[in-house]
């Protein structure tokens, strides 16, 4: 049946190229005539874009192409980096020092389930949030491997983040001092192209704010 | 017998409209195209750079076998040269820069040496070459009578991961030839296009506390902040009329998608299944697609947003984790292995919502993010393969596949 629709389909191919070709032999008589028509700059192609938009990466840009682009929009800097900068070496010390007793909770592939040994890992950091860091709160960065960029992925860290959660709140920890967000495949800590280094990317980070 | 040969074309047209439906062996019976640089401005790097740049657009139109040879003529020969005389069609041009510094372009399609077709373009500065050249390949495929090609025109918005938690966002022309970063110096990604013109977008800054969902007006560099949540917050789709956006958020950890009403900034959660629910696209005003892992695995699902009725759509493959739509059709990426130990194959697969017909796009590496052009002509995807981030474009009625690598960085998102 499926052959038959190709041959089907090439036959109303072959049909449609005789008539186009049929069309270009009428048109090929009709357009002796030369068609011009000046098409102007600000007009061009460009559907939007404009002179105002402009330049190629790689190359060296005129400065007056310069003054006629959008300015490159720079994002609103995370004040966090320069308060902590800016506030007392002995708050940064300790954030920091706490900061690399949690150790990040790691995934299978394609998992966001929490096994026996993740379980530890997480108890480990709810006794640190109780004690050492309870003026702080957390924010759990949930991460993938690079199989994919897709919104599926960024939604797997992000349950990655929420069992973390889960199994923090119920190690006593209040869930209004935790907050989640996933990176997806867009934060590796190994970029290198084998399986310790995926598995090494398939995992939630624990980040202390003030 | 004429009611016979009648009902026989009437199948045929209908079967030969049928995208999922492949076409083979009709590149026997292209007609072939050289093309002629009469250029008399600008250095050989630059012509040779146009010469390939309209080359490749030549190809992507799909009509011609086009010659790859760069060969030089003077504008007003007479006749084509001998190296092209068996060739059904020569395509003639000429570069000249005027005396404000803009290149202008004049062209001619010959046929049997005879000139069947010309046109002359004009663009304030050379860098911005490309643009001519799609306008040509544009002009040509007009002039050819073929279906319209007009999302050659239309730009491409994409995000690139330069570093850990560092992106860049780069508006493009379809070919990746020009590319301008309007976004730097964050952690942005999933841009969006906020309505048909392209001078607006939206995208996902994970910098704050909170993913936020923001809007940049590209002609006023204005960023306002539209929509907050914690976990995740993506918008996954812009209505036609831009007035509604579908959004992945994940309210309590939970993604799910909502719908967005830009006029009255009010939301409403479409979904409410516990796993996860992502990447929603609009298939008409009442329906949409989305990934959803109530199955267990992810793949392709729609809803009616009146009535609620979800339906599986996609029978096929155990991890179907992306999808686009455009009518009847549902364009979707499948794992074809799943193995944590090695390397995986993405593909990208067609199906239209009246037939069983599964039609199979593309053949190796991790292809993803496929986007349907507005006329559902084209298709254009991500493709990394060793090591290198590219475009790709599907000529669908072609059966084409093109590519477009990407200088440095990995492609994250993209739209056009």
């Amino acid at each position: 049946m499926e052959n038959y629709r190709q041959w089907i389909g090439n036959q109303y191919i072959l049909v449609i190229f005789w008539y186009n070709n049929l069309i270009l032999k009428i048109e090929g008589i009709n357009m002796k005539s030369i068609v011009i028509s000046s098409v102007v700059a600000a007009l061009l192609v460009f559907s939007g874009c404009s002179d105002k938009e402009p330049a190629v990466d790689n190359q060296a840009q005129t400065s007056s192409a310069q003054a006629q682009e959008v300015k490159a929009v720079e994002t609103e800097t995370v004040v966090a980096e320069d308060s902590m900068v800016n506030s007392s070496s002995n708050a940064q010390a300790t954030l920091a020092d706490i900061e690399s007793q949690l150790t990040s909770v790691y995934f299978g592939f394609d998992k966001f389930d929490i096994d026996a040994d993740t379980k530890a890992n997480i108890a480990t950091a709810a006794e640190l949030g109780k004690n050492a860091a309870s003026e702080y709160s957390v924010k759990l960065e949930g991460n993938c491997d690079e199989w994919g960029s897709d919104e599926y992925n960024f939604a797997l860290g992000l349950k990655r983040s929420s069992a973390v959660k889960q199994a923090l709140v119920s190690e006593g920890i209040d869930a209004s001092r935790i907050s989640m967000v996933s990176y997806g495949e867009s934060n590796p800590v190994c970029t290198d192209k084998t399986q310790e280094c995926w598995s090494k990317n398939r995992r939630v980070d624990f980040k202390l704010l003030p | 017998m004429k009611i016979i040969f009648s009902l026989l074309m009437l199948v045929g047209l209908m079967f030969a409209n049928d995208a999922t439906i492949e076409v083979i062996k009709k590149v026997d019976s292209l007609p072939s195209l050289a093309v002629e640089d009469a250029s008399i401005s600008y250095d050989d790097t630059f012509k040779l750079r146009f010469f390939k740049s309209i080359v490749a657009d030549l190809n992507v139109i799909s009509l011609f076998n086009v010659d790859r040879h760069h060969r030089s003529t003077h504008y007003n020969d007479t006749t084509v040269l001998v190296e092209n005389k068996d060739k059904h069609y020569v395509l003639r041009y000429k570069m000249f820069e005027d005396d404000n510094g803009a290149l202008n372009i004049v062209m001619k399609l010959m046929n049997d040496s005879n000139e069947v077709f010309s046109k002359n373009y004009k663009v304030s500065r050379k860098d911005i070459y490309m643009f001519v050249s799609h306008a040509m390949a544009y002009d040509i495929n007009d002039f050819m009578g073929e279906p319209s090609v007009a999302w050659m025109k239309r730009k491409v918005i994409f995000s690139r991961i330069v570093a850990p938690k560092r992106t860049e966002i780069v508006i493009a022309d379809y070919t990746l030839a020009y590319q301008h970063t309007i976004l730097k110096g964050g952690f942005n990604v999933f841009p969006k296009w906020a309505n048909n013109a392209q001078n607006a977008f939206y995208y996902s800054s994970l910098d704050g506390k909170k993913p936020t969902l923001k809007h940049l007006d590209i002609k006023t560099s204005k960023i306002k902040s539209i929509i907050s949540s914690d976990g995740m917050m993506i918008c996954s789709d812009v209505s036609s009329d831009s007035k509604k956006l579908l959004l992945t958020m994940a309210r309590n950890g939970q993604p799910d998608i909502y719908t967005y009403n830009v006029d009255t900034k009010k939301y409403k959660r479409e979904t409410r299944f516990g796993g996860i629910d992502v990447n929603a696209q609009f298939m008409n005003k009442n329906k949409i697609v989305f990934i959803s892992s109530r199955l267990g695995y992810p793949n392709v699902f729609s809803k009616r947003l009146d009535t609620n009725e979800i339906e599986q759509m996609v029978y096929y493959g155990r991890s179907n984790s992306a999808c686009s739509a455009r009518g009847e059709y549902i364009v979707y990426k499948a794992r074809e292995s799943s193995n944590a130990f090695s390397k995986n194959t993405f593909n990208l697969h067609l199906i239209s919502t009246k037939t069983d017909f599964i039609r199979r796009l593309t053949a190796t590496g991790v292809n993803e993010f496929p986007r349907f052009s507005k006329d559902g002509d084209a298709i254009l995807f991500i493709k990394n393969y060793k090591g290198q981030s590219s475009i790709g474009i599907i000529r669908l009625n072609h059966n084409k596949n093109y590519l477009f690598p990407l200088k440095y960085g990995k492609l994250q998102a993209m739209d056009w």
